[in-house]
């Protein structure tokens, strides 16, 4: 399943609460802005029906305020040089 | 890390990219909730939490910091702030952490039930040797009981093992694995000094500018140091690296002189070298006249190889005149004759020790220990030092080097060994009143007799005078000399035999129960190394599964046995208490103990620590405040340094028709003692993927033996096929082989015969006879 | 008459004295040196950091008028493949003479690089060529191409118990950090920060220029040598510079 990242802002003084919640998903990392409430959040699942159990997680958390798209990669696409 | 990690930090970073678009100045932490680093400009530093902490093998006792990430350690560096190593490792020290996950790490008790270990929850199991423990004392009394421990136990794993032991249970059957690598260097301090442990510090290499190894292959063993002495050299020409040793290694090749000498003509060679200094009145007589008296002991005293073999020393005083008369079969002529030496280096060793414009410093390690006349020969090298007054001052420096990480720290300073107590020995009735007064116990619970050294405690269990054995931390298995007997012994029925570890091991493998160790980082510690240094390290990661650290296992199993009252600490803090209880025993400008405070806050701290500072040179009333005056050797009664007359006397095996080679076994920088850790760090094992056995070319053209082909070696007690390597690191002398003991697939410990100093009862791997022919 | 006649050449031969050693004097003054030679200063102290600026600061101008062709064989993955870890000492994945532990003969080639028929490619420049016990810390790998007995390139155990036949154990579990990124530069063209800890790597040159650098390190202007004049330590961030507030605090 495609990797995806997103930015999630949360509401307004949830934000521990929300890194609490994500990381409390499966399938989620979280990397917190030190100066900012803003979080980067990397998502990636094995299969269709957990990506979709996901995404409807993120959309019932309390605390987003909103969780915007910025990149999704599939295996196929990205070429890295192995070793 | 893998495909999809990469791709996963592709996808964070064009997230942060994003971001830093709309927000201009922000920064990110990693999922770690690190808070000192960023994440898209990576800090120089990797983003890591680095914490200090002693390396996890040899005895030099580097400074690493290791890097956690996500509750991993994923990286390594030198610590620039430890004096010992200054930022520098070896290859183990650079992957230390990789040992701590290999796939097969032990994370469940397992307890054998018909012939087969079965994972049972730790409880159980600990609940299940505790009984077995009880009933054994019950039916066979308290000496049927035993434990043995380790030079790699931490300082308070040796100390809860030494209170359960003699303190709770009320028995000596306490031995450590450092008596098979540093003992004969103990009795050698003992009879020479009266007090253990080396005089002098690693800051001695800053001053000396004459280095004699003898014995020991530094370039690999004690890797760090010796760069230490190289560098020296580079910055200064006039310093000199002598390799005094049996067989041409890599330390030869970066040597200024490299001379081979027969096995076991060491004492002859330092005796050549005391009567070489007498005889060219070199003798600094105003520091002998002071600080020096003369004794002999007992000669033809054996060599431990009949069961129960029992060894009592009659010392007696002598004059210099007698210590002259004595040394007379000790010309550099006659001992050229004896140890292949040729006399006229046996002059240029002794001119150089007696040169007053060099400062010099010897250094040793198991050539020296592991030796059937090892304590002799410690005693001859300290012999040399004291004639010329080269002793206890900066670059003047006799240095017994540690094979372990904390064969000092805990074997030595805890005294985790059948004779001894954290301070003093069981024999002495003060020492068992000051111990019965910390550990709050009646003194006539701790004996007073000591029972069985190593070699002797592991033949009691195959007698059956022991029927329960708890192993920590070592791999006996494998590094038995004469394996074979004892491997056996274990195995017998109606022995329990206990061990805890990490990895399954050939130990592990005749173990009736298996307990999981928390491997080093995995708790929190200190080390003792070389040079008195005591360096502690912090719980950095979780143990995985059930692995609990040797310390608590002690104290979980002490408890089910009814000893709650000596062991009454909370898992959070008991180690600190347990550090200020032992700090307890060494108090004194003699032996003080640096506060725990200090040990957090410093990448190490040596005692003596007294009134806030590091005794650097013991014995020396310029740097010692227990000496007083000029030299005050405080550990004999008569304030003085002893030199012991003691001869050369072959070893019990020596080459003959039948086995016309001398068998030689150590170890190669890779790998760490059994590899048991080093072979499952996958650069590690690449380097050295197995055992093998050098050969002289000349030798192996003889046999028609080449690179790489099958040989068989047998002694009298065992036979082994292993690859012939020629020319590889190192070069055996014609008449001698060599093979390393890290490979449990390989196991030299069969062929080697175990023969031990009677003083010390530490065997000698070094040498033994053996057949040599093509497989 | 005779009288001033002596008198005359008396005084030309004194004015001819004169006159020689007026020249002489002035000649032999001017070879005199005509400064005051300094005093022995003290030795330079090392800064441990500071270090290895300069080192190689010679190969600086042969680097930049190289041709700008990319190396090929020695690239980031490359390079990283030969660490355990970013920041680990690399594995030697060439075959080597065991007749030495370092010293002269790795540095033959490793001290200053240059092309090494043998291989067909640049050597990698060593960042400390004053440690000289290389194989403390570098090791090669096996299938070694030495003659060295050959094991199998994964531990395995013997079987549990003790039992006959080996049973394939224990594979590693390790992970490690990613590599540090390429970009990081604050702004676009500003020059990047240095992502690694300079511990055992204060030359610069070593890796980072000439044709044995790595690919995508290689520097493009090797011939400007202060390179910490411009290539800050990135550091863990500080709180973000703040004037106090009005009033103090």
């Amino acid at each position: 399943m495609p990797i995806k990242s997103y930015l999630a802002y949360p509401v307004r003084g949830q934000r521990e609460a929300l890194v609490a919640a994500l990381r409390g998903l499966g399938g989620c990392e979280v990397v917190v802005a030190a100066n900012r409430d803003l979080l980067v959040v990397v998502t990636d699942t094995p299969d269709e029906a957990t990506e979709d159990a996901l995404q409807e997680a993120l959309a019932r958390l309390p605390a987003i305020e909103s969780l915007a798209l910025v990149a999704g990669i599939s295996e196929g696409e990205a070429r890295y040089e192995s070793t | 890390m893998n495909r999809r990690d990469v791709l996963k930090s592709m996808a964070a970073g064009a997230a942060i990219g994003a971001a830093e678009a709309m927000f201009p100045g922000v920064f990110f932490v990693p999922a770690g909730g690190l808070s000192t680093a960023a994440a898209q400009t990576p800090a120089a530093d990797g983003g890591l939490a680095w914490k200090k902490t002693p390396c996890r093998f040899c005895g030099v006792g580097c400074g690493l910091l290791v890097g956690i990430s996500n509750g991993r350690a994923v990286a390594v560096k030198g610590d620039p702030a430890s004096p010992v190593n200054r930022g520098l490792c070896c290859v183990k020290g650079y992957h230390s952490v990789m040992a701590l996950y290999g796939k097969d790490r032990l994370t469940r008790a397992l307890v054998r039930k018909d012939g087969k270990l079965v994972p049972v929850p730790m409880k159980e199991a600990l609940d299940l040797v505790a009984s077995k423990m009880a009933e054994t004392i019950k039916t066979h009394g308290k000496d049927a009981v035993a434990m043995y421990g380790s030079g790699q136990w931490t300082i308070p794993d040796g100390y809860v093992a030494s209170k359960f032991m003699k303190g709770g249970i009320g028995t000596n059957n306490l031995e450590g694995n450092a008596r098979l690598c540093m003992a004969s260097a103990v009795t050698g301090f003992m009879t020479s000094f009266g007090l253990d442990e080396p005089m002098g510090c690693y800051e001695d290499i800053d001053h000396a500018d004459t280095f004699v190894l003898w014995g020991n292959n530094m370039a690999e063993m004690h890797p760090v140091l010796f760069s230490r002495l190289l560098e020296r050299r580079l910055k200064n020409p006039d310093v000199k690296i002598i390799d005094l040793a049996t067989r041409w290694t890599r330390t030869s090749m970066a040597a200024d002189r490299s001379i081979l000498f027969k096995p076991q003509t060491d004492l002859a060679i330092a005796n050549a070298i005391c009567h070489e200094i007498i005889r060219n009145d070199w003798v600094h007589t105003g520091f002998v006249r002071d600080h020096v008296s003369f004794h002999e002991g007992k000669t033809s005293i054996g060599y431990g190889l009949e069961d129960k073999f029992a060894f009592k020393d009659e010392p007696k005083t002598i004059t210099l005149e007698r210590y002259r008369e004595l040394l007379a079969d000790y010309s550099v002529e006659k001992v050229e004759a004896l140890s292949g030496v040729p006399a006229r280096e046996l002059r240029y060793l002794a001119s150089l020790y007696a040169d007053p414009r060099r400062k010099v410093m010897s250094l040793w390690c198991m050539g020296f220990n592991q030796h059937t006349r090892g304590t002799w020969i410690n005693n001859l090298v300290y012999n040399i030092h004291l004639l010329v007054g080269k002793i206890a001052t900066p670059g003047n420096s006799p240095f017994s080097l540690t094979g372990q990480p904390s064969a000092c720290g805990t074997v030595r300073e805890v005294g985790t060994l059948t004779h001894r107590l954290p301070h003093g020995d069981v024999t002495d009735e003060k020492a068992r009143k000051l111990a019965a007064e910390i550990w709050s116990v009646p003194v006539e619970r701790i004996p007073a007799k000591p029972t069985y050294h190593t070699v002797e405690m592991f033949r009691a269990v195959d007698r059956g005078d022991i029927r329960f054995l708890w192993i920590q931390v070592t791999n006996p298995m494998v590094t038995m000399p004469k394996l074979r007997r004892y491997r056996d012994g274990l195995k017998k029925d109606d022995r329990f035999i206990v061990v805890s570890d990490v990895y399954p091991t050939p130990t592990t493998d005749v173990a009736d129960v298996v307990l999981p160790a928390a491997m080093w980082i995995e708790r929190e510690g200190m080390f003792g190394n070389s040079e008195r240094r005591t360096q502690h390290f912090d719980r950095m990661l979780t143990p995985p599964g059930e692995a609990m650290s040797d310390t608590w296992q002690i104290i979980e199993v002490a408890r089910r046995m009814g000893f709650e009252k000596l062991f009454p600490w909370s898992e959070a803090t008991h180690i600190p208490e347990i550090w200020k209880e032992y700090s307890r025993f060494q108090h004194g400008p003699d032996h003080e103990m640096a506060p725990y405070e200090e040990l957090k806050k410093r990448p190490g701290v040596m005692w003596p620590f007294v009134n806030g500072k590091e005794t650097k040179w013991r014995y020396n009333g310029q740097y010692d405040p227990a000496a007083k005056g000029a030299f005050d050797f405080y550990g004999k009664p008569d304030h003085r340094a002893w030199i012991w007359f003691r001869p050369y006397e072959a070893p019990p095996e020596v080459p003959d028709a039948q086995y016309p080679f001398w068998l030689n076994t150590g170890r190669v920088l890779e790998h760490w003692h059994t590899g048991s850790m080093t072979r499952r760090v996958p650069i590690l094992h690449q380097a050295v993927p197995a055992a093998y056995v050098e050969l002289h070319p000349d030798d192996a053209r003889r046999l028609g033996i080449g690179n790489g082909q099958r040989v068989r070696l047998v002694t009298r007690r065992g036979a082994l096929v292993l690859p012939a390597q020629i020319d590889g690191r190192a070069r055996p002398p014609e008449g001698q082989v060599f093979v390393p003991f890290f490979d449990e697939g390989l196991l030299i410990n069969e062929l080697t015969l175990d023969a031990y100093c009677p003083i010390s009862g530490q065997p000698d791997y070094k040498k033994c006879a053996v057949k040599v022919e093509r497989a | 008459m005779d009288r001033s006649r002596y008198f005359l050449i008396g005084l030309g031969v004194l004015l001819m004295a004169a006159l020689v050693v007026v020249v002489g004097l002035s000649l032999t003054a001017g070879e005199r040196p005509a400064r005051v030679l300094p005093v022995q200063a003290a030795p330079t102290p090392t800064l441990p950091t500071e270090a290895g600026m300069y080192a190689r600061v010679d190969a600086a101008a042969e680097y930049a008028a190289m041709p700008k062709e990319p190396n090929r064989k020695r690239t980031r993955a490359v390079y990283y493949a030969r660490r355990a870890y970013p920041g680990a000492p690399p594995v030697i994945p060439h075959a080597i003479d065991e007749g030495d532990a370092g010293g002269r003969l790795c540095l033959a080639c490793h001290g200053d690089g240059g092309w090494a028929p043998r291989f067909e490619a640049y050597a990698p420049v060593t960042p400390h060529p004053e440690l000289i016990s290389c194989r403390q810390c570098h090791v090669p790998q096996s299938p070694s191409p030495n003659p060295l007995p050959r094991g199998e390139r994964v531990f395995t155990t013997l079987a549990p118990g003790g039992g006959e036949g080996r049973v394939r154990g224990s594979v590693s579990d390790w992970q490690t950090v990613t590599p540090p990124p390429l970009r990081g530069a604050a702004m676009p063209g500003s020059p990047p920060p240095i992502p690694h800890a300079l511990q055992m790597r204060e030359n610069c040159r070593a890796c980072h220029a000439g044709p044995a650098a790595v690919d995508e390190f290689r520097t493009s202007h090797p011939e400007r040598v202060t390179c910490r004049q411009c290539h800050a330590l990135a550091a863990p961030p500080a709180e973000a510079f703040a004037r106090p507030a009005e009033g103090g605090r």
